[in-house]
């Protein structure tokens, strides 16, 4: 090949990559700075909305057709017989089954109906049906968007307290960040004399970094930190948290070591609530 | 006004064909992603079958057409992801440049290379993403998710090499003369 020709193929492939990480960084820019935030979160609305009938639609079609092929490798070699009681006792122990994950949501339902840091917030009660789509953040999906009075900001409880924080919301589902994910951060008091502290997220299944409690501070295991609600919060106050788990403090630290578990178990999470309440402007 | 037809050139030797082809594997590959890979969790991540089509691309099509997709795969990918928009979209492009680039000399006969490939790729990709993260201000994403996440993803991308690799060979044909068939060597 002619070096010329090489080098203009070359030339073309630099500028082909070279436009479009300059369109990427522009992307990157702009979401960042949140100068085309309307614009980004009304394409990623649409997307979701667009794809969840679809992943719905799949979802349907993949678990029956699992279940098919389950029953055509194993019934091929079976008596009609002994295939029709098992049809009977397969009935009998789905109903069984039914009945008893129908108990279990409906104890998970009335948990939430009896949560008694709500107060008169309206509630919007949701089931979680997807985990978190990216390795890098420790979210969840819920069923409920805009059309059941869900919106961007809202605090997200569980059955024994404080779930995370509604950061993206489509027609029909939200993305709810939890507080074990490292970019989350939650105002706390605690203890008789109102101690504040900040909860930070340290990763899925990971216990929760307490920070800015001073040196000396009366503290117990198995403390309850609940939300702060100071002005700008994020969170109305009065919602459990976590409970401290270990503290310790070194002779030259400025804070002391405060770990703490969340008080709502996130590694089974079914149904939350979300709180219809935004921060004071 | 212009209209379209199936198989006439946008630009260079692409078709609207391949466009087409190339649509139809992104969206594929999302729905197999969010119904299917999504809920394998192991330590909370999970394998990522979208960070594998840039390599795939680069490796079946070279740097050129690598890059493209890789960069429309991510801006797609980011649409459903709750991070910082365009970040997947600059990783791919990179990613897909980068593969191409580097197995462009190869020779392409061991059955193993595409796995290879596939791993150093994700874990390439994994690296620059996280990284990335942490310089826009998430330094979580370095310190907390990276290392679960690359032992999740980079086992997953050796296994599934080789039938995403056939599938965008398909989709993202190598350009020039031989258009319409994978790279030099081809997928084993």
């Amino acid at each position: 090949m002619p070096r010329r020709t090489r080098r203009a193929r070359r030339a073309r492939r630099g500028l082909t990559v070279g436009l479009l990480v300059l369109a990427s960084i522009a992307i990157i820019t702009l979401d960042y700075k949140g100068q085309a935030h309307g614009v980004i979160s009304g394409a990623k609305r649409a997307a979701h909305d667009a794809f969840s009938p679809v992943q719905r639609g799949v979802d349907a079609i993949v678990h029956p057709v699992g279940s098919f092929l389950s029953g055509a490798v194993h019934g091929g070699d079976l008596e009609t017989q002994n295939a029709k009681l098992r049809r009977e006792i397969g009935a009998l122990q789905r109903e069984t089954l039914i009945s008893q994950a129908a108990r279990n949501q409906l104890r998970a339902l009335e948990r939430l109906d009896q949560l008694p840091w709500v107060g008169d917030i309206p509630t919007v009660t949701a089931q979680v049906n997807a985990l978190s789509p990216s390795d890098f953040a420790a979210t969840v999906q819920l069923d409920k968007g805009t059309t059941s009075g869900v919106a961007d900001g809202m605090p997200v409880v569980g059955g024994a307290g404080l779930v995370g924080q509604v950061t993206e919301v489509w027609s029909s589902g939200c993305t709810v960040r939890l507080v074990t994910d490292v970019a989350s951060s939650v105002g706390v008091r605690f203890g008789s004399a109102g101690n504040l502290a900040l909860v930070q997220g340290s990763g899925l299944g990971r216990d929760l970094a307490v920070n800015l409690v001073a040196p000396g501070t009366a503290l117990h295991k198995g403390e309850v930190l609940t939300t702060s609600g100071l002005q700008n919060a994020q969170y109305p106050p009065d919602i459990p948290v976590a409970y401290v788990k270990s503290f310790s403090s070194t002779p030259s630290a400025t804070q002391e070591t405060v770990t703490a578990r969340p008080l709502a178990d996130l590694a089974v999470l079914q149904y939350v609530d979300v709180l219809q309440w935004s921060a004071a402007p | 006004m212009t209209r379209w037809r199936a198989g006439q050139r946008i630009s260079g030797s692409l078709t609207t064909a391949d466009v087409a082809r190339g649509t139809i594997v992104i969206v594929v590959v999302l729905v197999v992603q969010h119904t299917l890979l999504d809920d394998v969790r192991v330590d909370g991540a999970h394998p990522d079958l979208m960070l594998l089509l840039p390599m795939a691309a680069g490796y079946a099509a070279g740097p050129d057409r690598g890059a493209v997709f890789g960069f429309f795969t991510g801006l797609v990918a980011d649409l459903f992801l709750p991070t910082t928009f365009g970040l997947s979209a600059l990783v791919g492009c990179l990613l897909g440049f980068a593969t191409g680039t580097a197995t462009r000399g190869l020779v392409r006969s061991s059955w193993w290379l595409p796995s290879v490939v596939a791993v150093v790729a994700t874990a390439a990709g994994m690296g620059a993403y996280a990284i990335l993260g942490a310089v826009l201000g998430d330094p979580g994403m370095l310190r907390t998710y990276l290392v679960p996440a690359l032992a999740v993803s980079t086992p997953f991308a050796a296994l599934l090499a080789v039938p995403v690799l056939r599938f965008v060979s398909w989709a993202v044909p190598e350009p020039g003369p031989s258009h319409g068939t994978p790279a030099a060597g081809g997928v084993r």
